[in-house]
């Protein structure tokens, strides 16, 4: 029976009050299917139960709704920014990582354990076209104008580039070891080796890797603050963060954040905040003194969203 | 609040499996490895929380005595490679490539597997409630996966190895035959497709199902009342289900954690109490022998009952 009362005391604080109109955290909270909302002390106000295994999220263009993908639910969440409030929800097969392409027109989402990339109609949420995908699609970027979304396939090391327009693969080419995040970055397509130390640098006409940029152990995703000064890689085996220079990649400083970082947003007093998967907390990072503080989550933290940033 | 079972799983990952994957390159199983960490810590705590109950209550009040328990000692061996090897790596190896195969091959055909919360609406965000409904429905499809298993011979056969123990204590829950466990886990997978179960909420339910199950085998002269008796199952009612008259194709007390569905389906008896255990027809060697030695013991009588090798002639 004490299983039963811990079970009961554990899903209890499912339960919680509402979210106020102040500058929150939204953190995506994959491994218990709930998402949590902290005010910007990193004090929990609630936790917003959804269905199964929630993992990355975005802003829609006109920034009017937040879109989390509930990959495990099959169904994607449409948020109010501000409060975290669940507005609809619409059923989509396998949700992973999710963006709008620049001009607004399509919602491209990765189907990480369905092996498929959507296109969406982001006006009207239809889906217009499936590309089949090796294996494991995980994160996306696109090209500036549009054209092509670029996915990186864990399962088979490689980058696809499909075309939008045509609806084609324009290639598929080997980058390294278990890609996971990719960028566009200064006419080129930056790509985060997990199972390796270093993001490459590819040529997005070809999938060619140029150049490779050791940032450490686990090189998971990248993130370019806002100002476009730093550019940041968490790296998910030595549970470290990394501010290199944006134009050389010369590494600046690397920052100890335990428990796998993921993703990170930016808060407008310059702090970083980044999810911890494995220690179910997000982190709040201080570049200028280094210092981390760490607040309680749900389990496996993986996206994080500030409210702060919102016009 | 962070629960001590998913902190022990995340220093598992990070100090263990993460450098181990990102060694042999298989990095993009990391969220999978997660997983099963969650199983193989919420498995190692229970065994512990489950040898810390029911070992007192056997001390307390023994149904049986014996001179000699190592017949004991082999039930131990099944609860550890059940609950924390063989168990989780089943649940997140196995478990997770048939969903995103049968799920991928749904979502081909334009179908989204469906979930209870999505086939009723007013579930949705009342994840306690949402709990202990598929606690229920898992129970009931284990009542017939149990009782099938009694029904046909071949299956029986394999089955009775877990009625073979003449030394039924807690332990004892986990005596399975290899193969009769994968039936049982692509029994459950099924039904977890069916509706919706995700493997991280999985282990949780498996888990507390099989807390109550341990407890059930305990040799502990325990009984829940008139009342708790047709609430939930005791060590007396199951107890029945393990008498030596109740081995066969033809037993009573099938359910797992909740009687309803022996009463619902005639199949309860309530009156045998504390009997004695074991499978007079099963070979010595399902009773008493090694783990291997039972292992190939159930694969024998299967394929005799089977009628894939003769039988063995009765003096």
């Amino acid at each position: 029976m004490r299983s039963i009362l811990f079970v009961l005391v554990a899903l209890s604080i499912l339960q919680g009050r509402p979210a106020d109109a102040e500058p929150i955290a939204i953190v995506v909270n994959s491994g218990d299917a709930t998402l949590s909302l902290l005010n910007m002390a990193g004090t929990e106000l609630r936790r917003v139960p959804v269905l199964r295994e929630p993992h990355h999220l975005t802003l829609s263009p006109d920034k009017s709704e937040l879109l989390v993908g509930d990959a495990g639910g099959n169904e994607m969440l449409f948020l109010d920014p501000r409060t975290g409030a669940i507005r609809r929800r619409v059923p989509m097969a396998d949700p992973y990582h999710l963006g709008f392409s620049p001009d607004a027109r399509w919602l491209v989402v990765t189907g990480l354990a369905r092996n498929q990339v959507d296109v969406y109609d982001a006006a009207r949420m239809t889906l217009v076209h499936r590309f089949p995908a090796r294996s494991m699609p995980s994160h996306l970027a696109f090209a500036p104008d549009s054209s092509v979304a670029y996915v990186t396939l864990q399962g088979i090391n490689q980058l696809a580039a499909y075309d939008l327009k045509r609806r084609v693969l324009l290639w598929s080419v080997e980058v390294g070891p278990t890609p996971a995040g990719v960028i566009w970055h200064n006419g080129r397509l930056l790509v985060a080796n997990m199972g390796s130390d270093h993001f490459a640098v590819v040529d997005p006409t070809d999938g060619r890797v140029e150049r490779r940029v050791r940032t450490g152990r686990g090189s998971h995703q990248l993130f370019p603050s806002p100002d476009g000064a730093t550019l940041w890689v968490n790296n998910r085996v030595d549970g470290t963060t990394v501010a290199l220079d944006p134009r050389t990649y010369e590494v600046r400083r690397t920052y100890r954040v335990p428990g796998g970082p993921d993703c990170i947003d930016f808060a407008p007093d310059g702090t970083l905040w980044i999810t911890q998967r494995f220690i179910q907390k997000v982190g709040v990072l201080d570049p200028v003194s280094g210092t981390l503080r760490s607040f309680p989550v749900g389990r496996s933290p993986h996206g994080v969203f500030l409210t702060a940033n919102l016009p | 609040m962070t629960d001590p079972f998913s902190t022990a799983a995340g220093w598992l990952q990070e100090q263990v499996l993460l450098p181990l994957l990102y060694g042999i390159g298989l990095m993009q199983w990391e969220e999978v490895a997660f997983g099963w960490a969650l199983f193989a810590c919420y498995g190692m705590a229970q065994v512990v929380l489950t040898f810390a109950v029911c070992l007192p209550l056997e001390r307390w009040r023994p149904v049986e005595h014996w001179p000699d328990a190592k017949a004991v000692w082999v039930d131990v061996l099944y609860t550890v490679i059940s609950r924390v090897g063989l168990l989780p790596l089943v649940t997140f190896v196995l478990f997770y490539q048939l969903q995103v195969g049968m799920t991928g091959w749904l979502a081909d055909h334009g179908y989204v597997a469906p979930t209870l919360e999505r086939l009723v609406p007013a579930l949705l965000g009342h994840h306690l409630l949402t709990f202990f409904i598929y606690a229920v429905v898992l129970d009931f499809a284990e009542y017939w996966r149990h009782r099938l298993s009694h029904r046909f011979a071949w299956w029986w056969a394999l089955h009775s190895l877990h009625h073979a123990q003449r030394q039924m204590t807690f332990w004892s829950d986990d005596r399975n035959h290899l193969l009769d466990e994968v039936i049982g886990f692509v029994w459950f997978m099924a039904i977890g497709l069916l509706i919706g179960i995700p493997p991280l909420q999985f282990p949780l339910l498996v888990l507390l199902l099989r807390f109550l199950e341990s407890l059930s085998h305990a040799n502990a002269r325990v009984s829940f009342g008139w009342l708790g008796e047709r609430l939930l199952i005791s060590p007396r009612y199951h107890r029945a289900h393990h008498g030596v008259l109740a081995a066969g194709q033809r037993s009573a007390n099938y359910g797992a954690i909740l009687p309803w569905w022996d009463m619902l389906f005639r199949t309860a008896d309530f009156d045998r109490a504390y009997v004695q255990t074991g499978d007079p027809s099963a070979e010595e060697a399902m009773a008493t022998g090694t783990y291997v030695q039972q292992q190939a013991a159930g694969l024998r009588r299967m394929a005799r009952m089977a009628g894939w090798i003769a039988p063995v002639p009765r003096g």
